[in-house]
């Protein structure tokens, strides 16, 4: 009777929500990457390529290294606000003269990744041995720890975020043909830029301060499904909710089973799986 | 129809169309053309509502541009960039009915109604066989015939369209002037396209606009810009003329 309890709580209180989590970080990186792909017009955006995942790594890592990380809650705040950080410093550099200019933005991205890079590295340097090992563990991605309150956040952010995406799906499908010609088919484009931005980045944010960085889903889960469809963004959007879900919950599950009683990178799991599969329907598809 | 005055614009101080006065009627294939950069691509986005003028005004109906709503202007009037080029390669039929967009509600999917205006605006571009191909499979004349009937989709009462004869091999660009002759004569829409090739405007379209430095530097008939004199000053090019087929040709001035 006993047995049966704890297997019961370790279901409820630790299985399940884990599953959950995974499967909510899954769908939000990969909408956040359809997202990216199709603002940016760039089949390699990722929903990190803006900032986001360096400014939340290096505000965990600061964390980290002036030892407040082992107090419970303290790094998915810090993360979270370091990704907003991020997205608005990005934003600053690319917008001028009430244009957002996508190579701008990526460029202003690619500039604060590196930058972060080398804050992260410094106050790795800086903190204690012994708390390394679960800065580099977040910074690999992990679901340890996952629990009912990061299930509720993420899904009432997820589900918020897909509202509004979809309420710009149109236009965004629209963008796909460029600016002027969005522009000239009625859509207010720097509008719709700017909402598409900050709602994929708050939602990547919200997945990352929870998630640490899994990589990949967001470029490669955008891609599969626009292999296995080829449809446009309306299409896309709960397709890759779907696909992401899936796929890390499935990562998950391996990064847990093929090393007993060790949790390897879901990051590296979701290259695993991910991989071999896009390359198969990009053989197909020749 | 579509009345442009004084209409200005510059890009970061540089002047790019200066003080154009124009007007479009129904029912015209209406030839812009002038030297590289001498502002046909902006005139176009301005009447496009893709920019907006700095200085003058435009309007359509009657109507002010900008107390148009974004979505009822696109409804009659429809733009074609130079270069169109999905990030993703997509099927023929999807570029068409996106051509629908103006009509759809925020949530609104295309209805067959949508599909069925795609498919006439390819049978009229001679493109039916298209439709289920993707693009990327497609040569640049099958792609132009395609976008073109994206523009078409939509019904506009005036067409722009950005050198849609640029890098089509003769045969095609003669193809592609013929078609746009007969959409204006079968429609009644008005296509305004930007070309370098005076020769193939002369000969399909009825009016001629050339530009110089972003001013409209003649306005008239085709018999009347193709001068030697008159093309010597505005292009700097060397020409003479020669009779065919009851119209004049411009040919280089060789030796």
């Amino acid at each position: 009777m006993s047995g049966d309890a704890t297997a019961r709580a370790i279901l409820i209180g630790i299985r399940l929500p884990r599953a959950l989590l995974a499967a909510l970080v899954g769908a939000t990186l990969a909408v956040a990457g359809v997202t990216f792909q199709t603002l940016l017009r760039n089949p390699l955006a990722d929903p990190f390529i803006l900032g986001v995942s360096g400014g939340a790594a290096c505000g965990a890592s600061i964390a980290t290294a002036a030892g407040l990380a082992r107090l419970p809650g303290v790094v998915p705040i810090i993360a979270f606000a370091g990704a907003c950080g991020a997205t608005g410093a990005v934003f600053l550099l690319a917008r001028r003269r009430e244009y957002t200019d996508p190579t701008r933005l990526l460029l202003s991205g690619l500039v604060l990744n590196a930058f972060f890079s080398a804050v992260i590295l410094i106050s790795f340097g800086l903190s204690r041995q012994s708390d390394l090992a679960a800065a580099l563990r977040w910074m690999m991605g992990t679901l340890f720890g996952a629990s009912w309150s990061d299930v509720a956040l993420l899904a009432v952010l997820l589900v918020i975020s897909l509202a509004i995406l979809a309420t710009i799906g149109n236009d965004l499908r629209m963008l796909a043909f460029g600016e002027d010609d969005a522009k000239s088919r009625g859509v207010h484009v720097e509008r719709v830029k700017l909402i598409g931005f900050i709602t994929a980045s708050i939602v990547t944010g919200a997945a990352v301060s929870v998630s640490g960085i899994i990589g990949f889903v967001g470029l490669l889960v955008p891609h599969l499904m626009r292999l296995m469809w080829r449809r446009d963004f309306r299409f896309l959007l709960p397709l890759c909710a779907l696909g992401g879900g899936v796929l890390v919950v499935l990562a998950d599950l391996l990064s847990r089973v093929v090393v007993i009683s060790s949790e390897l990178p879901i990051g590296a799991f979701t290259a695993v799986l991910g991989v071999p599969f896009f390359l198969s329907l990009l053989r197909r598809n020749r | 129809m579509l009345a442009l005055r004084d209409v200005s614009y510059a890009y970061e101080g540089a002047p790019a169309v200066d003080v154009i006065t124009a007007s479009f009627d129904p029912a015209r294939l209406i030839a812009l053309t002038g030297p590289n950069g001498s502002g046909k691509s902006t005139l176009l986005k301005l009447a496009a509502r893709v920019l907006v003028p700095h200085a003058g005004e435009i309007s359509f109906d009657g109507k002010r541009l900008r107390e148009w709503p974004a979505k009822e202007y696109a409804k009659h009037v429809a733009y074609l960039p130079q270069d169109p080029d999905p990030t993703f390669s997509m099927r023929a039929i999807d570029v068409v009915v996106s051509g629908r967009a103006p009509f759809l509600g925020r949530f609104a999917w295309e209805r067959d109604s949508d599909y069925d205006e795609a498919d006439r605006a390819l049978a009229v571009c001679d493109a039916t066989h298209l439709g289920g191909r993707y693009l990327d499979e497609m040569s640049g004349g099958e792609r132009k015939r395609v976008f073109l009937a994206r523009v078409l989709a939509a019904r506009p009462r005036l067409i722009l369209l950005d050198e849609p004869l640029a890098s089509l091999d003769i045969s095609h660009v003669q193809q592609f002037s013929a078609l746009l002759r007969d959409i204006v004569d079968r429609t009644g829409v008005t296509v305004v396209y930007a070309t370098h090739d005076l020769n193939w405007a002369a000969a399909y379209s009825d009016r001629m606009l050339v530009m110089q430095r972003g001013a409209l530097a003649l306005d008239a008939t085709p018999a009347e810009v193709m001068q030697p004199d008159a093309i010597r000053e505005l292009f700097g090019f060397d020409a003479e003329a020669v009779r065919a087929g009851g119209r004049a040709w411009l040919v280089p001035k060789v030796g």
